[in-house]
C-alpha cells in the first residue's frame, strides 16, 4: 500500500487528482486522504437540477463537481474527510473488500463505526460515510466520506426535498440519509488533523512509501482539472436526458415552465405567464446550454429584476 | 463476423444495469480491450472494453436504459 499527498483544498483540483492517480500508479494498492472546500459532488450519472437547489448553492458560492464514479449526490467541507482506495479487480464487485479495512482502521483509531446498506458506514443508525466506485481496466477505485464535523445544516439546505417531482428523468437518484459527525461520537476527542494522521497511519503503516506528485504531474493534473473536471462538458452535459414542467405563481401571475434537455441542449421551451414575454423566453432557452451563469443571462433579459425568483422556476 | 456483446453480470445478485454512456459510435473502429461503453449498478460506473477488434455495427440501447443482465448491448463486425 502506498500513499500520494495532496494537500489542495480545491474540488475540481481533487477530483482531476484522484483521477490522474487511478490513471498512473498501476501496480500498487493505493490509499488517499484528501479533503476540499465546500462543494458538491454528483455521481457520474446524475442529473444535477434534480439532486440539489443550484439557485441556492449559486448564492452561496459551492461549486458544483461531476464525479466519475457512480452513485449519488455529497456535500463535502473541510470538516469532511474524503479517502479514496484504489486496487485490483478481480473477481465480482466487492464493496466489503474495501470497506472492511477502513472500518477496522476506524476502530482501532476509537470511532465506533459499524458496516451499513450496501456501502455505507455508520454509527448506531446515523450514516458517517458513503460511498462509490469506478473499475476500469481491471483496477478499481473506491471512495468515501468520512464526515467528522461537517455543517450538517448547509447539506440540509442545499438537497432537494419536494423538488424531484418536476423532472421526468433517467440518471441515478440519491438517498437521502440521516447523517451525523464522528467527532460527536468519540470517548477521547481528537482534532480532525489528528483524525487524519492516524488513519493514514492505520492504512498505510510508517514505511510504507508515500509520495507525492513532480512538478510535471501536477501540471498534468491541472490541464485535466481544467479541461475536464471545470468543462460545462463534463459536468452539464452528460446530464441525462430528462424533461422538466413545473407551474405555480410568478410575480403575482400563474406560471407555467417545460422543457426537455438532452446532451444538456434545451428544446421546446413553453412559458406561459402573463409577468414576461413567453415566446421570448422560449426562443432565448431552446438551443441554449442547460448551464445556471447561462440561465440567469436569460432571466436578466427577460425580467431585470427577480432573476433568483424566475431561476427558482427554470431550474 | 458478428459478434454480440452483452450487459455483464458483476455481481451475483446483479439484475439488471444501466447503460451510462457510449464511448464509441456507430461504425468506429474498435480494437480489444479499448472501452467501448460504461454501465452503473449499485453506486459502480464501469468502463466495459471490447473483447475483440472489429467495427461497432450497433448500438441497441440508448443512454439512460436499463439492461438486464446478459441481454445484447452491442453487435460488433469482426473479421
Amino acid at each position: 500500500m502506498l500513499t500520494v499527498l495532496t494537500h489542495s483544498h480545491d474540488p475540481f483540483y481533487n477530483q482531476a487528482f484522484e483521477e490522474f492517480v487511478f490513471e498512473t500508479f498501476r501496480e500498487d494498492d493505493v490509499f488517499l486522504l484528501w479533503q476540499n472546500s465546500p462543494a458538491v459532488i454528483v455521481g457520474s450519472y446524475q442529473n444535477i437540477c434534480r439532486e440539489v437547489h443550484v439557485e441556492t448553492l449559486r448564492r452561496l458560492g459551492i461549486p458544483i463537481v461531476r464525479r466519475m464514479s457512480g452513485g449519488g449526490t455529497v456535500y463535502h467541507d473541510l470538516g469532511n474527510v474524503n479517502y479514496t482506495y484504489i486496487t485490483n479487480q478481480d473477481g465480482p464487485l466487492d464493496y466489503d473488500r474495501c470497506l472492511g479495512p477502513v472500518i477496522q482502521a476506524l476502530n482501532d483509531i476509537g470511532v465506533p463505526a459499524r458496516k451499513n446498506r450496501t456501502c455505507d458506514i455508520a454509527i448506531g443508525d446515523q450514516k458517517i460515510s458513503g460511498s462509490a466506485q469506478r473499475a476500469a481496466g481491471g483496477r478499481v477505485l473506491h471512495h468515501g466520506t468520512l464526515l467528522f464535523q461537517s455543517d450538517l445544516a448547509v447539506l440540509d439546505q442545499i438537497t432537494t426535498h419536494h423538488k424531484n417531482d418536476c423532472f421526468q428523468s433517467k440518471g441515478t437518484v440519491s438517498a437521502i440519509c440521516p447523517v451525523t459527525n464522528i467527532a460527536d461520537h468519540l470517548s477521547k476527542p481528537m482534532t480532525l488533523a489528528e483524525f487524519g494522521a492516524r488513519l493514514l497511519d492505520r492504512m498505510v503503516p510508517p514505511g510504507s512509501p508515500r509520495l507525492t506528485l513532480t512538478p510535471e504531474q501536477v501540471a498534468a493534473v491541472c490541464r485535466l482539472r481544467d479541461e475536464k473536471y471545470r468543462s460545462w462538458a463534463w459536468t452539464w452535459g452528460k446530464t441525462p436526458t430528462f424533461t422538466y414542467e413545473k407551474s405555480g405563481i410568478f410575480a403575482g401571475a400563474p406560471i407555467r415552465v417545460a422543457y426537455q434537455a438532452k446532451r444538456g441542449i434545451v428544446s421546446g421551451a413553453e412559458i406561459d405567464c402573463a409577468a414576461l414575454d413567453g415566446g421570448e423566453a422560449a426562443r432565448l432557452l431552446n438551443g441554449s446550454r442547460l448551464d445556471p451563469e447561462g440561465f440567469d443571462e436569460i432571466c436578466r433579459t427577460l425580467v431585470g429584476d427577480r432573476v433568483e425568483e424566475l431561476m427558482d422556476w427554470l431550474l | 463476423m458478428e459478434k454480440e456483446l452483452t450487459m455483464p453480470k458483476l455481481r451475483p445478485e446483479m439484475e439488471n444495469g444501466v447503460l451510462c454512456a457510449w464511448l464509441k459510435e456507430e461504425g468506429d473502429t474498435v480494437t480489444a480491450g479499448e472501452p467501448l461503453f460504461e454501465i452503473e449498478t449499485d453506486k459502480v460506473v464501469n468502463q466495459i472494453e471490447a473483447t475483440e477488434s472489429g467495427v461497432l455495427k450497433k448500438q441497441l440501447f440508448e443512454e439512460g436504459d436499463t439492461v438486464n443482465v446478459e441481454t445484447a448491448v452491442a453487435i460488433l463486425e469482426t473479421k
